[in-house]
């Protein structure tokens, strides 16, 4: 730990004095490590300072610098800092993060990620698809693993607004450590122990969000935009349930209100992909001017084809995949979906 | 070094002590236990006949004591019925038969059985064991078992399709000089005439399935983790039922196997940590002593199966007969193959007992059970044991489909039952099961079939997903058909396969289904006709 350095506002006397004044305010200070510093890490690490919490953070890129977080570039002191990490790399890193991270694990650890995304399954020739928490259950020796999600935006989290957060866990005790690491006055941290529906969920309403920007890009009026919403969370959810998810999981704050969050938040790459695709752009010139990955791009023909395996119907995901990616007018393919047929469930 | 089985009788009164001390130091709510035991014994006792009824007074009794009766009091109640339970499932392992009885399982069943069989053979011949090395095989990471057995608890956890599973696995251990194990066998099993003989000498205790109370789930509990914990190799079988459909386990729940974990947990919590090692293994046989009325009971309307069968072929003579002259017929009839021995947590376990994650990192197990936040001791946690039972469960049925052995029986049935799907390309489960020589296939299609069928195991087999046993490995297609044959003829009640006129003859679908079953898990034969 001595590597790590502290940065943010006070200097180390102060820090120690706001220290000792925690800990005789709140008892159950804790340790939080987490990895990523990008601004969904750096919002995570600061709410978890909010609440009180002795929060390292983990990343390769300089200058960056958190008030109440002491910064680190070195794995070892992150996993001797905490027994819980929260984790939020981009999805094609994971494996390799995790791998290397998984040098410096035990079974003590617990690992919250909060990685949006859906990788081909290990076995790679099935078309099934894993989730981010399978990945690091091959590469490191943890089991206590969990994963963040729900409507919270980076941006409310890091300006420290009201924000709503879902973990999920097998393990209570993640839950609980998870929740004790990050809910304060502003944070509120709500529970499932549906952890792979959480994880479908948070990939899936990526995807959506797509389907989203696009319709509103073609003029969609409000309507459809929501019947889009809707019929998309119900497809989505279908989908996710062959491999095992809890469909309700995707009627609350993991599916529905990730989703509506999206809507409202004008940044979003995918909102911004769908529109820019809805007017007609080129795919990759669009995501060189985001300068971000998006997830949903790579996603969409996986889980398309991870639903014609299942035999699950999913028109709306195979439009995302084959229409919308593949630059289809946008009037041609909300006709298309029109006239699929109509089935019993609204 | 002995293993702790042949000194159980000396333990016994002092393991019952100790099981009766924890159930009723953890009861919480004492006349709330005798409360659901008396409901539910009642209930059981009121629709049986026989003489358990004469229990029914004295639970009835029972239950009028509980309105009036204190703390104390019930404690002191509770501790009786906890005992009564505890000496019910204590077993009583006899070394002189274990020994025996394992030498010579097949031929005693035989001498047993059919004095023809003691006349014709000779049985001195018979009881050195010689031609049974041949017939039950063993196979797997043998060698690491026997140096994990001096280092921990050794649990076996193996797949199960016929009531001669824990007899056949007994020799298996036997013969390969693997420390004999303690069991739970279903206390029906104890009535039939047959097994009991084995079932009362191996070392089993008895689960009466019948009983359902919380009591009584407590006390089986607290007897097998208590025997873990004091070193006593044990044998589960976590599919808790003999596979129905003939196919490899999908859905374990590991039940008392988790009580491995459990015993893990408080021994390291009590500073003497008892390394507890899981060893999944696979049963295979060319052929299923009960797989008619198994597959019959699969078969029938959702619901209806039973769950405990208690006239099916192994209470009858002749099958056993039938089966044991089977075995000796043929050659790799039954194989016993031992999977990768693990920790609790999953974790892959090398000959030194210490532990490697998927990467071939170590890990200490302890850390598992020490709190995410918090102080540094085990804790124990009945939320978090509950999902390390569940991954380990997982972990266990993929082991299953690793270590399954394709015998030239499931092969061939697996290629007939496709070509019979294929003419009936419409019908479902039901229809195509009710067509009882109907079809016969030629001779070509169906030898071209099996081999087909057989380069697909055997592009498995190359990735690690399977094993064929050495009579399907390299054999024609007409070499396969005829073992299949040879196999099935005469021992199912009724014909299965035929060859006549240029053609194959496709008699007992179910029966078919049943051995083609076992490889659909894989994605070889039909998953149609596995769950319903």
């Amino acid at each position: 730990m001595s590597a790590a350095k502290t940065n943010g506002s006070g200097d180390s006397g102060a820090s120690k004095a706001t220290e000792k004044t925690e800990k005789t305010a709140k008892a159950e200070k804790i340790s939080v490590s987490v990895v990523g510093g990008g601004a969904w890490g750096r919002a995570l690490a600061l709410a978890s300072a909010n609440a009180g919490n002795d929060v390292l953070l983990y990343t390769r890129r300089s200058g960056v610098a958190e008030d109440g977080v002491r910064v680190t570039a070195s794995l070892a002191d992150v996993a001797a800092h905490a027994h819980l990490i929260l984790l939020t790399v981009p999805s094609p890193v994971v494996a390799e993060m995790a791998r290397e991270l998984g040098e410096h694990l035990d079974g003590r650890h617990a690992i919250v990620h909060g990685v949006r995304g859906l990788v081909p399954s290990a076995r790679g020739d099935d078309g099934d698809l894993g989730t981010i928490a399978s990945v690091l259950r091959a590469e490191t020796p943890v089991r206590r693993l969990g994963a963040l999600g729900g409507p919270a935006l980076t941006e409310e989290l890091h300006a420290g607004a009201p924000s709503v957060l879902v973990v999920a866990s097998r393990y209570p005790e993640v839950i609980a450590a998870t929740q004790r690491a990050l809910a304060n006055s502003a944070v509120r941290v709500y529970s499932t122990d549906d952890l792979l529906g959480l994880e479908w969920a948070s990939a899936l309403t990526g995807l959506l969000a797509v389907a989203v920007g696009f319709a509103k890009g073609s003029g969609a009026g409000a309507g459809l935009v929501s019947a889009f919403m809707t019929r998309g969370i119900h497809e989505c959810a279908r989908i996710a349930a062959a491999a095992g998810a809890e469909e309700r999981t995707f009627l609350g704050l993991a599916g529905f209100g990730d989703l509506f969050a999206s809507i409202g938040e004008e940044a979003r790459p995918e909102i911004r992909l769908g529109e820019a695709l809805a007017r007609g752009e080129d795919l990759d010139a669009t995501l060189a001017t985001l300068g971000q990955r998006v997830e949903a791009v790579e996603l969409a023909p996986l889980v398309s084809a991870f639903a014609e395996r299942r035999r699950v119907k999913a028109p709306i995901v195979t439009t995302i995949a084959s229409g919308i990616l593949a630059r289809k007018p946008a009037d041609d393919l909300i006709r298309a979906l029109m006239v699929e047929p109509v089935g019993g469930g609204a | 070094m002995q293993a702790p089985i042949f000194h159980f009788n000396e333990q016994r009164e002092e393991l019952v002590r100790a099981v009766v001390e924890r159930v009723l130091a953890e009861a919480r709510d004492p006349i709330y236990l005798l409360n659901d035991a008396a409901y539910h014994e009642i209930r059981r006792l009121e629709s049986t006949g026989g003489r358990e009824r004469d229990e029914l007074p004295i639970w009835r009794k029972l239950a009028r004591t509980l309105g009036s009766i204190d703390d104390p009091g019930a404690r002191k109640l509770l501790r009786d019925v906890i005992e009564v339970h505890a000496r019910d499932v204590a077993g009583k392992f006899d070394r002189r038969v274990y020994m025996f009885a394992n030498r010579v399982l097949p031929a005693s069943l035989s001498i047993f059985l059919s004095p023809q069989v003691l006349v014709q053979n000779d049985p001195l011949y018979l009881l050195r064991g010689g031609p049974l090395a041949d017939r039950v095989h063993t196979g797997g990471p043998i060698d690491r078992i026997r140096k994990l057995a001096q280092l921990g608890t050794v649990v076996y956890v193996p797949t199960h399709l016929s009531n001669l599973d824990s007899p056949v696995f007994a020799y298996a251990l036997e013969s390969t000089r693997l420390p004999p194990v303690t069991y739970g066998a279903g206390k029906n099993l104890f009535s039939n005439p047959i097994l009991s003989f084995f079932m009362r000498n191996l070392g089993a205790y008895r689960v009466d399935r019948r009983l359902r109370h919380e009591v009584y789930k407590h006390v089986l509990k607290a007897y097998s983790c208590i025997l873990i914990e004091r070193g006593f190799h044990s044998l589960f079988f976590p599919g808790g039922t003999r596979s129905r459909s003939g196919g490899v386990e999908r859905k374990l729940k590991l039940g008392l196997a988790g009580t491995g974990l459990e015993a893990f947990v408080r021994t390291s919590r009590a500073g003497r940590p008892r390394k507890v090692f899981f060893v999944p293994a696979t049963i295979n046989y060319m052929l299923t002593l009960e797989a008619e009325t198994l597959v019959d009971d699969h078969l029938k309307e959702a619901g209806k199966a039973r769950y405990i069968i208690e006239d099916d072929e192994s209470t009858r003579f002749g099958r056993i007969n039938a089966f044991v002259r089977k075995l000796f017929q043929m050659e790799e009839s039954c194989v016993v193959r031992f999977c990768d021995p693990v920790d609790p947590f999953g974790n892959k376990v090398e000959d030194d007992g210490r532990s490697y994650d998927a990467r071939g990192r170590e890990v200490d197990p302890r850390t598992y059970v020490e709190p995410v936040l918090g102080r540094d001791e085990v804790v124990m946690d009945a939320g978090r044991d509950v999902q390390y039972t569940r991954e380990l469960a997982d972990v266990v049925m993929r082991a299953y489909l690793r270590d399954t052995v394709a015998m030239p029986t499931h092969v061939v049935a697996t290629a007939a039952f496709a070509r019979l799907r294929a003419k009936f390309p419409n019908a479902d489960l039901f229809a195509l099961v009710r067509r009882k020589d109907e079809i016969a296939i030629p001779y070509v299609e169906i030898t071209a079939a099996i081999e087909e069928t057989q380069r697909r195991l055997g592009e498995l087999e190359a990735k690690g997903e399977i094993v064929l046993s050495p009579a399907v490995r390299g054999a024609t297609g007409a070499e396969l058909l005829k073992d299949a044959e040879r196999a099935f003829d005469g021992y199912h009640s009724s014909p299965v396969l035929r060859t006549r006129d240029g053609g194959v003859a496709l008699l007992d679908p179910r029966v078919l289904l049943y051995y083609q079953n076992r490889l659909a898990a894989h994605g070889v034969a039909w998953g149609g006709g596995l769950s319903r």
